[in-house]
């Protein structure tokens, strides 16, 4: 949501792809490309870009650099970071320089990096290049259903331990698989109260080896129900239902408050038990997706905007998922970015001293405090203000 | 928070306070490579800081104090069948983690498994204030704030002292296989792009004495199987260690040893005496090329005139965004002054 | 995402609709790489997005200008947003309340009205929609090539079953359908003959009343409704299976005269039974044994052409493809086929340079596969492509009609 008073540059429209070299696996791009497109123009040389978050169809190259997007794939190929070659950005002052470069190294400070997740508050991004994968061999997605999150939980560790790094690794409680099954229609069991989604891909040999130590390692850990899919359509089935959860969530209550903590992956059972005792406190649903993986959680809080107390229930609900997220070691961010909506949460992960350091870091590239004005980065002197402060959360 | 800790913050600050340079060291493997020869005289030892923290296999996930060797982190985690992913030197075990990730070195496996920078999810610094900060954590992601940690990858303590660091792990592969066979530099550069390009488990591939090496690491079926298609002398992987740890006989100290970082598909070098690395993206010359290819940078690694320059050379706009950002962590310039540019 | 609906509104129900509609999107943009125009135009109020959010400014507001109208003038109404909304936003009956409601808060011109008008009473009566063709075609060698390639060809039905056969199920004869491809509906009486089942039709019956309804005009198109209905009723009375459409677009409308005319309190009920008889010429045969026709396979491949009606209101995308695969044809290779053609209703007319380059998109995207033909399931797409087509659009029934292929 941008400031009242700003301009707003909107990037939509610059949506070239400047060049794909299937040689070197790279592609050149406007920021305004869709994700999805990359992968989609990659295809002709059996390439494909990496990180897929589920907005894939909908968002930019620049956002996703500016959010350091993953998605479901990225305990296995990383987030945008990983997969950047090279940023050309616009500094405040209008002048273009270019971070990163053809190789995998660049002289100086490594810019890139720093501009890749700082929401647009350093520079706007003009044009990127990434590096393209060559598509795996075969990809199988087994899909099973447990009777408790735990039980989910720890089929999650054991596939860690087993030392398999599976492709993707996701998680649903039973309202989200309630919510995304009314949509996708995928054949999710909706009597489970846990589903994983297990993504295996690689050369047809390894994807075999690997289907059958994970379909173990779930039947082991009491698997109500278990399927693997048999070809690239039924994958994609099994996907569209975690890809689309968010909104569909829309279909069980007219809003939802996203929120994005990362937990250590062994927290997750805990942290969900602490979610449900607190949605009985606020009186309000909450559906729970989980990257398993890499163990970024996604309460969606379910609230009606329309009344003004669920809304301020849902936004201290929130608040102590944020800070519960912390308290068991993980941070209140782990994909979406902080904008506005996380502001109040950046004291308890971070200390003054800290927050000074971001802002001294925001100074060096936008001294005026011209971009994205309020978002990201707490103005010190207001901290205070903010802890104390009822802010309205909107959600348009 | 320790003494130990405590006392290297306020070394820093003393620092500041009389307005003389520090300069950082661990292992003080690296004193002469990567960047400048930095003239300060007070140095900051940190190897003493030392000692694994945190470290839950599980969550793939390690920590550990910026004095800790390379080599007891490698042991650590070979114990539960993990590996640091980005192989980084060790050199004789003197090697600390703090300056790899000031250093940013990382191994053959780079293109595939990633760098320091790749796999580093947090950090503890002092800057040169003299405060102790905290950024990004102990899980595999966090968009909180900008991104401090990787930014200290490469910046060789310029921005502050490393304190701890928080790195990502991986499983160590099943199976691991090595095929050499005798080629030409431009044909084995042919080569490594064509292969890199299959969905293969490829994680090295190098020219190094007319020789192309390839590594296939990862399910034993996998690897087997395209060994097999692939072909060529199996060989063992003496190779691999011997690049991560720059103890093959092309790194005996010569005069002066040149990095080119470009694309795969940069035309090769006519120089007889050269390595190729990370499937062609990492160039080891004896001598600069007659030209930079486009979008590459070309780093003085070793020897040479280590006072001049010996990275590569900033546009004016990275210039000023750069030595503001300095001046963001380390207001006086008491850390490793001139140590990546003279003017920084 | 609530509604804050203005106190004008407050006794309004089509308004209070509106808004109970709008709390279903969750704002999330997964709908607007699918919609046509804002691929075409890149303005997030060409998007349904945007077009919810402006119509959501209109029930907050209580007014809105010529903006809003242009906005929602450029909407094809294909509902491709609908398939893709995880959250279960039913766009398209927004879109009509919100037309109706524009009409009224946001007046057009005396101009633009009175083509509208004609355009509504002309395309709504088949009789008159068969005379305009028949004086076209009959000019046609005389016209210049960019008016004579928008006058269809005239088509020969062919001869009609006689046999009465122990099912039967009642036509929808289509306004432009019956005047323009009156093949369509001969062919799908012949290809059902042959399957045990006489088709029939009621005279009285006309335009399905989408014309009038997806124009704003809700009280003409449910007069339209109503009469359609009292023709019907004896038939449905004596037995008739089902109602057929063999043109998609007036089929979803027939599916909703249940829910339009829910208020009506004479003829809910039988409206809700006209929707729950009305299926697609696809929906019979796809349950039908089609080894008893015999068909001409051998024509090359055939690119499908699925219309918006079919795969985003009735929701059945892959339904002629399946009848066709079934019947032994090979199929081309087809790209984005979730998007409209730029046909539309009334939308090739009105919006002609955006139709226009939809429907160029539309055939670069039929073509990839260099088929023989592209069939469609609704006349507007097919007459709408055939405009410009340099290979033969039909409608698919044709295929699986021996008679079409014996040259009549
Ligand atoms: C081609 C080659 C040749 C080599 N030759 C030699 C050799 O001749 N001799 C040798 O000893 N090693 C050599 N090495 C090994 C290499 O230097 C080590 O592998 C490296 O990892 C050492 O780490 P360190 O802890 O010793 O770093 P250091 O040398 O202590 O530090 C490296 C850089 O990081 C900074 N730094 C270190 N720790 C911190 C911290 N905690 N916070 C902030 N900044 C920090 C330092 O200021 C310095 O700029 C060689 C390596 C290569 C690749
Ligand atoms: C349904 C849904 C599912 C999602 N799933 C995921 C997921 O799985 N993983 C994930 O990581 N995220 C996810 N997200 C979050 C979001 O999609 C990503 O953060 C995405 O990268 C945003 O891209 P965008 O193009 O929409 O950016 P916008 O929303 O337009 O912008 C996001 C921020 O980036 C800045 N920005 C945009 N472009 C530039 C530029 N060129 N230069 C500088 N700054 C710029 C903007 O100022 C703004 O602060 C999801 C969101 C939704 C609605
Ligand atoms: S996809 Fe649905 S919920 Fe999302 S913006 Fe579009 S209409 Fe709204
Ligand atoms: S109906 Fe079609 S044109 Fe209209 S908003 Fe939806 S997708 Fe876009």
């Amino acid at each position: 949501m941008p400031h009242p008073e700003s301009v707003l540059l909107g990037l939509s429209k610059l949506n070239n792809i400047l060049e794909v070299d299937p040689k070197a696996r790279t592609a050149r791009l406007q920021p305004g490309v869709t994700n999805l497109a990359i992968s989609e123009a990659a295809a002709a040389h059996g390439l494909y870009y990496g990180p897929d978050p589920s907005s894939q169809i909908a968002c930019s190259i620049g956002g996703n650099v500016a959010e350091n997007s993953g998605g479901v794939h990225c305990l296995k190929y990383g987030l945008t970071v990983h997969n950047l070659l090279c940023v050309e950005m616009l500094t405040v002052e209008g002048e273009r320089t270019t971070l990163g470069g053809g190789g995998l190294d660049s002289p100086g400070y490594d810019l890139m990096a720093l501009v890749t997740g700082s929401e647009g508050l350093l520079g706007i991004v003009t044009e990127v290049t990434v590096k393209l994968l060559p598509c795996p061999e075969v990809a199988r997605v087994v899909m099973a259903g447990f009777d408790s999150v735990r039980a989910a939980g720890d089929a999650v560790g054991a596939v860690i331990a087993a030392g398999i790094i599976p492709a993707g690794l996701e998680m649903m409680d039973a309202l989200a698989i309630q919510a995304a099954e009314d949509f996708a229609q995928a054949g999710y069991p909706k009597e489970a109260q846990a589903l994983l989604l297990c993504e295996l891909d690689g050369t047809a040999e390894e994807v075999d080896q690997h289907v059958e130590a994970v379909t173990n390692i779930f039947n082991q850990h009491g698997a109500s129900s278990l399927r693997v899919s048999s070809d690239d359509a039924e994958r994609a089935l099994l996907w569209k239902g975690r890809k689309s959860a968010f909104p569909a969530i829309g279909r069980l209550s007219a809003d939802y408050y996203c929120m994005d903590g990362t937990i250590p992956r062994s927290q997750v059972s805990h942290v969900l038990e602490e979610i449900s005792k607190l949605s009985a406190k606020y009186q309000l649903r909450c559906a729970n997706v989980f990257h398993a993986g890499d163990g970024n959680l996604h309460p969606l809080i379910m609230f009606d905007s329309g009344d003004p107390q669920q809304l301020a229930r849902a936004e201290r609900f929130g608040a102590d998922i944020l800070e519960l997220s912390v308290a068991v070691g993980g941070c209140i961010t782990g994909e979406h970015g902080v904008g506005l909506e996380k502001l109040n949460q950046m004291p308890s992960q971070f200390s003054e001293a800290e927050l000074h350091q971001f802002e001294d870091i925001k100074h060096a590239f936008d001294p005026a405090l011209t971009l994205n004005p309020g978002k990201g980065i707490p103005i010190l002197k207001r901290c205070q203000e903010y802890r104390a402060l009822p802010r309205r959360h909107s959600h348009d | 928070m320790t003494d130990a800790l405590q006392q290297l913050a306020a070394r820093v600050c003393a620092a500041k306070a009389d307005a003389t340079p520090l300069y950082v060291h661990g292992g003080n493997t690296k004193k002469h490579l990567l960047g400048r020869t930095c003239s300060v005289e007070r140095t900051l030892d940190i190897s003493k800081y030392r000692g694994i923290s945190h470290y839950q296999p599980q969550e793939l996930v390690i920590s550990a104090r910026a004095g800790t060797p390379i080599s007891e982190l490698e042991s650590a985690l070979a114990e539960q069948g993990q590996m640091l992913p980005f192989e980084p030197p060790r050199y004789a075990g003197q090697a600390t983690i703090g300056g790899t990730l000031a250093g940013n070195l990382s191994g053959p496996g780079r293109p595939w498994l990633g760098s320091i920078r790749d796999s580093v999810l947090g950090v503890q610094l002092i800057n040169g204030s003299g405060q102790i900060l905290e950024f990004g954590g102990k899980v595999m992601k966090n968009v909180a704030g900008y991104d401090v940690s990787r930014l200290q990858a490469g910046a060789l303590g310029t921005l502050g002292v490393i304190c701890e660091v928080h790195l990502k792990v991986l499983p160590l592969p099943e199976a691991s296989v090595t095929l050499a066979r005798d080629t030409s530099p431009d044909e084995a550069l042919a080569l490594m792009t064509n292969y890199a390009g299959q969905p293969k488990p490829l994680t090295g591939a190098c020219w190094v004495n007319g020789k192309l090496y390839l590594r296939l690491a990862g399910a034993a079926s996998a690897v087997e199987h395209t060994a097999q298609i692939w072909g060529g002398d199996r060989v063992d992987g003496a190779i691999w260690t011997q690049l991560q740890d720059m103890t093959h006989s092309f790194f005996t100290p010569s005069a002066e040893l040149w990095r080119l970082a470009t694309t795969p598909t940069a035309p090769c070098s006519d120089q007889a005496d050269q390595c190729i690395d990370w499937g062609g993206s990492q160039r080891w010359l004896r001598t600069p090329p007659a030209s930079i290819p486009q979008g590459a940078h070309l780093n003085l690694f070793s020897g040479g005139d280590r006072q001049t320059e010996v990275r590569g050379k900033l546009d004016q706009v990275q210039q000023t965004l750069q030595l503001r950002l300095k001046k963001a962590f380390d207001p006086a310039g008491i850390l490793n002054p001139g140590r990546l540019y003279s003017w920084m | 995402m609530h509604v804050e609906l203005h106190p004008r509104y407050s006794d309004n129900t089509e308004a209070k609709r509106a808004g109970e509609l709008i709390s279903a999107c969750v704002h999330c943009g997964l709908c607007l790489a699918t919609c046509p125009t804002y691929l075409d135009t890149g303005d997030e109020r060409d998007s349904p997005r945007g077009r919810i959010y402006l119509l959501k400014q209109l029930l907050e507001e209580g007014e809105a200008g010529a903006v809003t109208r242009t906005h929602l003038d450029r909407c094809l109404s294909c509902r491709s947003c609908e398939t893709a909304c995880p959250s279960g936003m039913q766009y398209g009956k927004l879109a009509d309340i919100g037309r109706g409601m524009l009409n009224i808060e946001a007046p057009r011109g005396p101009v633009e009205r009175l083509f509208r008008f004609s355009l509504r009473q002309t395309l709504s009566r088949p009789a008159l929609v068969a005379a305009l063709l028949r004086t076209g075609q009959l000019f046609r060698p005389l016209l210049p090539p960019r008016l004579k390639r928008k006058i269809p060809l005239r088509q020969t039905p062919g001869a009609m079953p006689v046999s009465t056969q122990p099912r039967t199920m009642l036509a929808l004869s289509g306004c432009v359908q019956s005047a323009a491809t009156p093949l369509t509906h001969a062919a799908a009486a012949r290809v059902l003959d042959r399957l045990g089942i006489s088709l029939k039709i009621a005279s009285e019956a006309g335009c399905c009343g989408a014309v009038n309804y997806h124009l704003g005009a809700h009280s003409d198109g449910l007069d339209n409704m109503r009469r359609n209905i009292d023709a019907w009723w004896p038939m449905i009375e004596a037995g008739a299976e089902a109602i057929i459409s063999s043109a998609t677009g007036c089929g979803s409308t027939l599916v909703e005269y249940g829910d339009l005319l829910q208020h009506d309190s004479v003829y809910a009920a039988k409206a809700k039974r006209v929707s729950a008889l009305c299926r697609d010429i696809a929906d019979v045969l796809v349950d039908e044994d089609l080894t008893l026709l015999n068909i001409e396979r051998d024509i090359g491949r055939v690119a499908v052409h699925t219309p918006c009606s079919q795969q985003h209101a009735l929701k059945q995308p892959d339904i002629v493809n399946t009848i066709l695969r079934r019947a032994g044809f090979t199929l081309a290779k087809t790209r984005d086929d979730h998007l409209c053609c730029g046909s539309a209703g009334t939308y090739s007319i009105l919006q002609r340079s955006r139709s226009e380059r939809l429907r160029q998109r539309k055939l670069e995207a039929l073509q990839v596969d260099n088929p023989a033909l592209i069939v469609s399931a609704n006349v507007g797409c097919q007459l709408h492509l055939d405009e410009e087509s340099k290979i033969p659009v039909k409608h698919w029934i044709e295929l699986l009609d021996p008679l079409t292929h014996q040259g009549h």
